[in-house]
């Protein structure tokens, strides 16, 4: 057993309302949004709630090499967190982090911006056709999608398994209950997509936003 | 029939609010972007990170497919270079 992954923990000033499980973003796009979420911890914690963001095995200061894990080990690991909380527990994932949230042990679900796991695929594989191009190395998406099936794949600097390619080729958000599915933009999140940005940032006031909308959806469900 | 003059500034609009996301741009210089404005190569963000998530949110915004058979490196040279690879594939 190798050792356990960090939790970054926000406690509230006395007993916690409930416990806000943050599901990150997959790859990338968690280092991009990870000051922004902890943002949203920091105003949850203020506001009576605990606020729990687990590394991944494989992910950020996890011991475990990428490559050695695939999404059903993320979603088995969910579901090993959840379930060692005491009290109440609402899982909020954002992007990515909607293909593995499905087997935890909540109360309620919310989810920011949910992609499926193809999008994601597609643009890792492109990365890594375009990085090929740059260096003069012909390669196609299809050239690719076929050595990923033998040997783990390094896509745009993840070393990712064939178990973990394959799976988030077919991975698409889970159905749960009750769920409260926000887009960013009207009539959603208003803030920066900042998953996307080659340079990772922080929105505040997006920040502000994410925790009054998961403090008012724990309140809808009758959490607290 | 959609007027096509709309249609190209709907996929400028588009575009530019794209590459603000996706480069940190701000809005300023993102409107300050000309056909001549120099993208992969010219400005440090645009890496072949970047050059993919742009791909794949040009297919979501603009609903579009691009086969990537399509793409070689004279799009991304430059603004009006990808402007007129998008509005060809919207309009096409």
């Amino acid at each position: 057993m190798s050792a356990p992954e960090h939790q970054l923990r926000i406690d509230p000033v006395g007993p916690p309302r409930a416990t806000i499980v943050f599901v990150p973003p997959l790859f990338e796009e968690a280092n991009r949004t990870r000051r922004t979420i902890v943002l949203a911890m920091r105003a949850l914690a203020v506001d009576g709630f605990a606020a729990l963001l687990p590394d991944l095995p494989g992910q950020n200061e996890s011991l475990v090499p990428l490559d050695q894990v695939d999404l059903d080990q993320w979603q088995a690991k969910l579901a090993a967190i959840t379930a060692a909380l005491d009290g109440p527990v609402l899982v909020a994932s954002i992007r990515g982090g909607a293909l593995i949230d499905h087997r935890a042990k909540a109360a309620a679900w919310w989810r920011l911006a949910p992609v499926g796991g193809a999008s994601l695929l597609r643009t890792l594989m492109r990365a890594r056709a375009s990085a090929d191009r740059e260096a003069g190395i012909a390669s196609s998406l299809e050239s690719l999608q076929a050595a990923a099936q033998l040997a783990p794949l390094l896509l745009a600097g993840n070393s990712l398994s064939p178990a973990m390619i394959a799976g988030l080729g077919a991975a698409e958000a889970q159905y749960v209950e009750p769920l409260r599915s926000i887009p960013l933009g009207e009539g959603g999140i208003v803030g920066t997509p900042l998953w996307l940005r080659a340079e990772p940032g922080e929105d505040a006031v997006m920040a502000q936003a994410i925790a009054a909308d998961i403090a008012a959806w724990s309140k809808t469900c009758g959490i607290s | 029939m959609t007027d096509s003059v709309s249609e190209t500034s709907g996929v400028d609009a588009a575009l530019r609010a794209l590459l603000a996301d996706v480069l940190g741009l701000g809005a300023d210089r993102a409107a300050a972007l000309t056909d001549d404005s120099g993208l992969f190569g010219a400005l440090p963000e645009f890496d072949s990170m970047a050059v993919a998530t742009v791909l794949t949110e040009m297919e979501d915004r603009l609903g579009i497919l691009i086969d990537d058979d399509e793409i070689d490196g004279e799009i991304f040279e430059t603004y009006g270079n990808l402007l007129t690879f998008a509005t060809r594939k919207v309009t096409g």
